[in-house]
């Protein structure tokens, strides 16, 4: 068992533990590319039982948390190559403030479809690409590090997804 | 003037570029306004994407609990169809137990090695026989060679065989009247 998982205690608790202080990171790194919670709560309890399966490769608190990323990543990116589409939020389940009108909720929900069906346009490494640097934020080598590639690849995944995102958006437009 | 392409153009806008090609892109966004254009797409559609970033309305609580429990539900089934292993330190070859391991081994290879070894083949040589007969000693050879020693019609003749590997025949010769001793050695 890793010294990671808290050794002193019993190995469900540790587990437990482990789970509670991972899934809301996880769970929000699958949902930006699942774009679905029902999914991505799905793919995060499998990525957790991927990882717990392997625990013996966790060394230490950093590496386990990149391990687990990376982990998820790659759950979520053969989900959506198994799936061959982008699934949609349902308006019940949009984002909302409770101080929204029921207008700006339907125009919320109506741009996020929109956005969405740009990112099926894509392959699921594109996607992945495109989410994890401009809506995570993460530089290129951290993005090519998540998605087990080159640099040189993971540029031209982020540069694939920018052309193609932007062609939707001109179509969309006429 | 030379326009860099769409995927250039793309990594530009988000600052995906190196140094160099980054410099040569302001040199020459400087002074091309179609470009400059194609990049402020670009990063309009950067600025629409954090919007995807956005969470709906989610129970923590109840989401860990749920994801808590089905996570034990998939190791414990994870568990039943793993096939048995023997924990490493209980397989693991350490002292007197390594020891028996390589000398059973060696016993193996150096029993296979013996066993495998071709067996030196034995020519059966065609057997040689000697033999009393009426008329004396006759000593037949493997390959169908009969030689005969005669007594020359000596009534009472006897022969003796020795675990040297000889045969002896004395009697008396009919035409000397002399005691008259035959011996033929057949050892190999």
């Amino acid at each position: 068992m890793s010294d990671v998982i808290e050794p002193g205690l019993d190995l469900q608790e540790r587990q437990n533990r482990f789970v509670s202080q991972h899934f809301r990171r996880i769970f929000v790194q699958i949902y930006h590319l699942v774009q679905n919670v029902a999914d991505a709560q799905d793919l995060t309890q499998e990525a957790f039982i991927k990882a717990l399966q392997h625990q013996e490769q966790l060394k230490d608190e950093q590496k386990a948390a990149h391990w687990l990323s990376r982990i998820a990543t790659n759950t979520a990116i053969d989900f959506l190559r198994r799936s061959g589409r982008a699934t949609f939020c349902e308006l019940d389940a949009a984002p909302e403030s409770h101080s929204e009108s029921p207008e700006a909720i339907l125009l919320r929900s109506e741009h996020r479809e929109y956005l969405e069906d740009g990112l099926r346009l894509l392959s699921a490494r594109e996607r992945a690409a495109l989410i994890l640097r401009d809506v995570e934020g993460l530089p290129a080598e951290e993005v090519a590090a998540r998605l087990n590639c080159s640099k040189a690849t993971v540029r031209s995944h982020i540069a694939n997804g920018r052309t193609k995102f932007r062609r939707y958006m001109e179509r969309r437009k006429r | 003037m030379r326009h860099p392409n769409q995927a250039i153009l793309a990594l530009h806008a988000g600052g995906d570029l190196g140094p160099i090609r980054s410099w040569w892109m302001a040199k020459h966004l400087a002074r091309c306004a179609e470009c400059r254009d194609e990049v402020t797409e670009y990063n309009e559609m950067r600025e629409l994407l954090p919007e995807l970033a956005e969470l709906p309305e989610i129970s923590w609580n109840r989401m860990a609990a749920e994801i808590k429990a089905n996570v034990r539900l998939g190791l414990e089934a994870g568990e039943c169809v793993r096939p048995v292993e023997m924990p490493l330190h209980r397989a693991s070859l350490k002292g007197w137990r390594a020891a028996v391991a390589l000398a059973s081994v060696i016993v193996m290879v150096g029993g296979c090695l013996v066993l495998e070894r071709p067996a030196p083949q034995v020519v059966h040589a065609a057997e040689t026989a000697v033999e009393s007969t009426r008329e004396g000693i006759e000593w037949q050879a493997g390959d169908g060679h009969i030689l005969g020693l005669m007594n020359g019609g000596a009534q009472k003749a006897v022969y003796t065989l020795d675990a040297q590997g000889s045969m002896g025949a004395r009697y008396i010769d009919p035409v000397t009247g002399s005691i008259t001793v035959n011996t033929v050695s057949y050892a190999q």
